[in-house]
C-alpha cells in the first residue's frame, strides 16, 4: 500500500497534471459563482474534453472543476446574497452583512481561506483514513439516512435567526413545498392540479435566487438613497483577512473540517447539510452567537470549511465500492470509465498507484486552489464598488438571467417572482427562509429514505430499527434531546437579548 | 413620408433578396440542433449523448447541442420536444421504458406514439442479474425456486419506480412466475442502488457491465440480457427461455412525428454514418457501450410489440 503511495505522488508531479488542474479550478470557480449555471452542469459539459486526455490530466481537470465550483459559490453569496450553489446557502447568512460593512474583501479571503484548509485536510484524513471510510459508507443505509437528515433539520431550524418555533414552522411550509409534484417513491402527483411545470416540483435554483436574493434587492430598494453605503465607506472595501483574524477562526475551521469529513463518509447527504451543520456548531460554541448573522466573519470560516471539507470523502466510496456518493461523483465514473478505470475494489487492487496519484493530485489542487482563488478575489471584491444605484439593477437582472439560463423555461420566472414575494414578507414579519429552504432541499430525500427503510423492514418498522440499525435507534433516540437544548438556548437568548432583533 | 417609403422598399427589397437566398442554401441543417435528454446529468444517456455528437457534425453540417431536462420520470423534458415545432431542429434522446412503458401506468401530456417518430436507436444499455459473491444462489433457477417456496423472502435493490432496473425486472418475475414474491427497494439511480446491494439491505439487484466488472470476487451474475453473453458461462435472458428484449435499455433518438421527410432522412443518414466512424467507435468502447444500432424505420416496427409486453407484464401486476 505504502509503495502504491510513494509510486502515486511520483506520478502526480507532473507540470502539464499541474496546468490542466489550475484551468479546472478556475472554469469551476467561475461557473460556480455564475448564478444559474451550476456545478453539475459544467463538469458534464466538459466531461467529453477528459475522454481524450491522460488519466493525469482528464481527472485532475474535472477535480479541479469540482472543487472550484463548490468555492465559487460563495462569492456571490457574500457579495450580492445571492447562493451561487445549494453549498452557499449557510454563506448567504454573514456574508452580504460583512459586504454591507465594507468588508467584502476580508469575507472573500476568510471563505478561500477557510475553504482551502477545510478542502486540504479533508483530502489528507481520506488518504490516511481510505479503507475505514469505505466502511462507513457500506454502514449508513436508508434508515440512518433518515435518522440523521430528521437530526439536521431541527438543528438548521434551531440555528435559524429569531424564534425557535417560527423557525419550525418555516421548515414545514418548506417540507410541504418540497412535496409539491410527485412523491419520490410512487411517482405520483401531489398538490400540482395538473399543471405539466411543477410535475417535477418546483425547481430549486429558481426557488433559492427568489428567496435569498430578490428579498435583499426590496429592502435595500425601500431604503433611501444616504442610508447606502457612504463613500468613506468605498476605501476600506479593500480591507484584507489578517492573521490573527484567521487564527481566531482556527477552533471554528478544525470543527467545520471534521464536520464536513464525517458528513463525506455518508452517501447521500452533501455539502448543503455540512455548511449548515458547520455553522451550527459554531454559533452553539461561541461565547457571542449574537453576532452570528450580523456579519460574522466566523460564520463564513465555520460554512465554507465544513462545504469544502465533504469533497474529499465522497470520493471514497466511488474508489473502493465503485458506487459514486453524490451526482458529482457520478460523472467522475464516466471519467474513469472512459479511462479504461471501472471503480470498484478491483480498481485498488490493480491500479493502486493511479488512484493514489488521483489523491495526491487532489492534495495539490488545494494549493493551486489557494494561489487561482487568492489572485482573483480582487476582481470579484471590486464588483462592490460599484455604486449602488448601479448595483441593484444589476442585481436584479442577473437573478432573472440566472434563473433563465438554468433551462430555459419561462415558468421558473414566475417561480423567481414567486419566492421573492414570499422571502420578502417572511423578512418583513421576521422569519427566517433558511429552514424553509432546508425543509425543501432536504423533505424529498428525507421521505425517500424513510419509505425505503420502510419496505426494508417489511413494514415493522420499530423492531427492524432497535434490533438490525441500533445506529437509527440511537440517532433518534438523541433527537428529543437536541431539540429540547436547541429551544432551551433559543429561549434563553431571547430572554438575554430581549426579541431577536 | 417619401424617405419612409424608400426606407419600405430598400427593406422589402432587402427581405425578398435574402429570402431568396435561404432558398437556395435552405439546407438542413442551417443551425445547431438541439437534442433534450428528459434525464438528468452524468448517467448513461448523458454519457453515450456526449461521444455520438462529438462526432455527427462532420455527417451532418451542423452540430447537436445535448440539453438536459430532468424532473418528473422524464416527463418534463419529453413535453419540451412534443410542444416544440416539428422543424428537426429539436429532437429527443429517450429510452423504451419512457416511450412506451411509462404510458400504461400514468396519464401523460402526450402520446408517445403520435408525437415521435424513430431516428434511430443508438444502442441498447445492458443489464445483468447479480447476487453476492457468496450467496447460496448459484444458478437463477435455485433462486427462483427459493422464491417460489418463500414469498417475501428475498429483496431486490432496483434503481427507482418505473426506472431503468425496476421495469425489466418485473418484466422477468412476471414471466419466472415470482412478481409477488419479492420484496422490491427503490433507489435513487444505479449507483445507490450498487451501495443497498453491497451494504446487503437487498439479495439481488440488476446492473451495467460496466458497475459489475470492477467488482469482480464480490458478485455473482446469474443471467444476462442481450443475444450474446456479457459474462462468460453465464446465459442470457433467451437462453433459459425469457423474452429475448429484457433487461436491454434502448437509447433512441426521436424526433416529432410531423418532421419533413427529407430532413428525417437527413438525420437518418448522419446517424448510420457515425456508426461507421473510427472515432466513434473507440468512444463508445472506452465507455464500457456497445454499438448495436437499428436503423429508425425498423425500430418504429419494435414499437407496438413492445407496447403489447409491457401492457400484459402491468396488467398482470395489478391483478391480485
Amino acid at each position: 500500500m505504502f509503495e502504491s503511495f510513494i509510486e502515486g505522488i511520483g506520478l502526480a508531479l507532473r507540470v502539464d497534471t499541474m496546468l490542466y488542474m489550475s484551468g479546472g479550478l478556475f472554469l469551476g470557480m467561475f461557473v460556480g459563482a455564475l448564478p444559474g449555471f451550476t456545478t453539475l452542469m459544467a463538469m458534464a459539459i466538459l466531461l467529453p474534453i477528459s475522454f481524450f486526455l491522460d488519466p493525469l490530466l482528464g481527472i485532475p481537470f474535472l477535480i479541479g472543476v469540482y472543487k472550484g465550483g463548490i468555492y465559487g459559490g460563495s462569492i456571490p453569496a457574500i457579495l450580492v446574497s445571492m447562493p451561487g450553489t445549494g453549498a452557499a446557502v449557510a454563506t448567504t447568512f454573514d456574508g452580504p452583512a460583512l459586504t454591507k460593512k465594507g468588508q467584502a474583501r476580508k469575507a472573500l479571503e476568510m471563505a478561500l481561506f477557510s475553504s482551502v484548509t477545510g478542502d486540504l485536510t479533508s483530502d489528507i484524513i481520506t488518504i490516511a483514513l481510505i479503507g475505514p471510510i469505505a466502511a462507513v459508507a457500506l454502514l449508513l443505509g436508508p434508515p440512518e439516512l433518515a435518522a440523521i437528515l430528521l437530526l439536521a433539520l431541527i438543528v438548521i431550524s434551531a440555528t435559524s435567526s429569531g424564534v425557535f418555533v417560527k423557525g419550525l414552522l418555516m421548515l414545514v411550509i418548506g417540507l410541504f413545498f418540497g412535496m409539491i409534484g410527485q412523491d419520490p417513491i410512487g411517482a405520483l402527483s401531489r398538490f400540482s392540479f395538473g399543471i405539466i411545470e411543477i410535475e417535477s416540483g418546483i425547481p430549486l435554483l429558481p426557488m433559492l435566487i427568489g428567496v435569498f436574493a430578490l428579498p435583499e434587492i426590496f429592502v435595500n430598494i425601500e431604503k433611501r438613497a444616504s442610508a447606502f453605503i457612504k463613500a468613506e465607506d468605498l476605501k476600506i472595501r479593500g480591507d484584507r483577512l489578517t492573521w490573527s483574524e484567521f487564527k481566531s477562526c482556527g477552533r471554528t475551521i478544525a470543527r467545520s473540517t471534521m464536520i464536513g469529513t464525517s458528513i463525506g463518509m455518508i452517501p447521500g447527504v452533501g455539502q448543503v447539510v455540512a455548511a449548515f451543520m458547520g455553522y451550527a456548531a459554531a454559533k452553539s460554541a461561541s461565547t457571542h452567537p449574537e453576532t452570528f448573522g450580523e456579519g460574522e466573519i466566523e460564520g463564513i470560516a465555520a460554512a465554507e470549511a465544513a462545504n469544502n471539507a465533504v469533497n474529499g470523502p465522497t470520493l471514497v466510496p466511488l474508489l473502493t465500492l465503485g458506487i459514486p456518493g453524490d451526482n458529482l461523483t457520478v460523472i467522475l465514473v464516466g471519467a474513469f470509465i472512459a479511462q479504461g478505470m471501472r471503480p470498484g475494489p478491483l480498481l485498488m487492487e490493480e491500479q493502486a498507484p493511479l488512484v493514489f496519484a488521483i489523491l495526491v493530485a487532489m492534495v495539490l489542487a488545494n494549493i493551486l486552489f489557494l494561489g487561482i482563488g487568492y489572485v482573483c478575489i480582487p476582481f470579484f471584491a471590486k464588483v462592490v464598488t460599484i455604486r449602488k444605484s448601479f448595483l441593484l439593477p444589476l442585481t436584479l437582472v442577473f437573478a432573472f438571467a440566472g434563473t433563465w439560463v438554468f433551462r430555459a423555461q419561462p415558468f421558473d420566472l414566475g417561480v423567481l417572482v414567486f419566492f421573492g414575494a414570499f422571502g420578502y414578507i417572511a423578512k418583513k414579519l421576521h422569519f427566517d427562509v433558511t429552514p424553509m429552504a432546508m425543509g425543501f432541499i432536504l423533505g424529498p430525500t428525507l421521505e425517500y429514505s424513510f419509505g425505503q427503510s420502510v419496505t426494508l423492514s417489511s413494514g415493522n418498522l420499530l423492531p427492524y430499527m432497535l434490533f438490525e440499525r441500533p445506529i437509527t435507534g440511537v440517532i433518534f433516540a438523541i433527537t428529543p434531546i437536541v431539540t429540547y437544548l436547541m429551544w432551551r438556548r433559543s429561549a434563553r437568548l431571547r430572554k438575554q437579548f430581549g426579541t431577536e432583533e | 413620408m417619401r424617405i419612409r417609403n424608400l426606407t419600405k422598399l430598400l427593406l422589402g427589397a432587402v427581405l425578398a433578396l435574402g429570402l431568396s437566398i435561404d432558398d437556395v442554401k435552405a439546407e438542413y441543417p442551417e443551425k445547431p440542433i438541439t437534442l433534450v435528454l428528459p434525464v438528468g446529468a452524468g448517467g448513461s444517456h448523458d454519457r453515450n449523448a456526449r461521444v455520438f455528437t462529438s462526432v455527427i457534425p462532420t455527417y451532418l453540417g451542423n452540430a447537436i447541442i445535448v440539453k438536459l431536462m430532468p424532473g418528473a420520470s422524464g416527463q418534463t423534458g419529453t413535453a419540451n420536444v412534443a410542444r416544440a415545432k416539428p422543424d428537426g431542429y429539436t429532437l429527443l434522446f429517450t429510452h423504451n421504458y419512457f416511450d412506451q412503458l411509462q404510458k400504461h401506468v400514468k396519464k401523460l401530456p402526450y402520446n408517445t406514439d403520435k408525437d415521435f417518430i424513430t431516428v434511430g436507436k443508438l444502442n441498447s444499455g445492458n443489464f445483468s442479474v447479480i447476487v453476492h459473491g457468496n450467496s447460496p444462489y448459484k444458478s437463477w433457477g435455485q433462486l427462483v425456486a427459493f422464491a417460489k417456496k418463500n414469498p417475501g423472502k428475498l429483496k431486490f435493490a432496483h434503481s427507482g419506480n418505473w426506472g431503468a432496473t425496476h421495469a425489466p425486472a418485473l418484466q422477468l418475475f412476471t414471466e419466472a412466475g415470482i412478481a409477488k414474491s419479492i420484496v422490491m427497494v427503490p433507489y435513487k439511480g444505479g449507483g445507490p442502488s450498487m451501495r443497498g446491494f453491497l451494504a446487503r439491505e437487498a439479495d439481488f439487484t440488476m446492473q451495467f457491465k460496466s458497475t459489475i466488472l470492477g467488482q469482480k470476487g464480490k458478485v455473482r451474475v446469474l443471467i444476462s440480457a442481450g443475444t450474446k453473453t456479457a459474462f462468460k458461462g453465464v446465459p442470457t435472458f433467451k437462453d433459459l427461455g425469457y423474452t429475448s428484449d429484457i433487461g436491454l435499455m434502448h437509447r433512441v433518438i426521436m424526433a416529432p412525428r410531423n418532421i419533413p421527410a427529407d430532413r428525417l432522412a437527413k438525420l437518418r443518414g448522419a446517424l448510420l454514418k457515425v456508426q461507421k466512424d473510427k472515432t466513434y467507435k473507440r468512444l463508445i468502447k472506452a465507455i464500457g457501450e456497445i454499438t448495436d444500432y437499428v436503423d429508425g424505420a425498423a425500430y418504429e416496427k419494435q414499437r407496438p410489440a413492445q407496447s403489447k409486453a409491457y401492457k400484459a407484464m402491468i396488467s398482470g401486476l395489478m391483478k391480485k
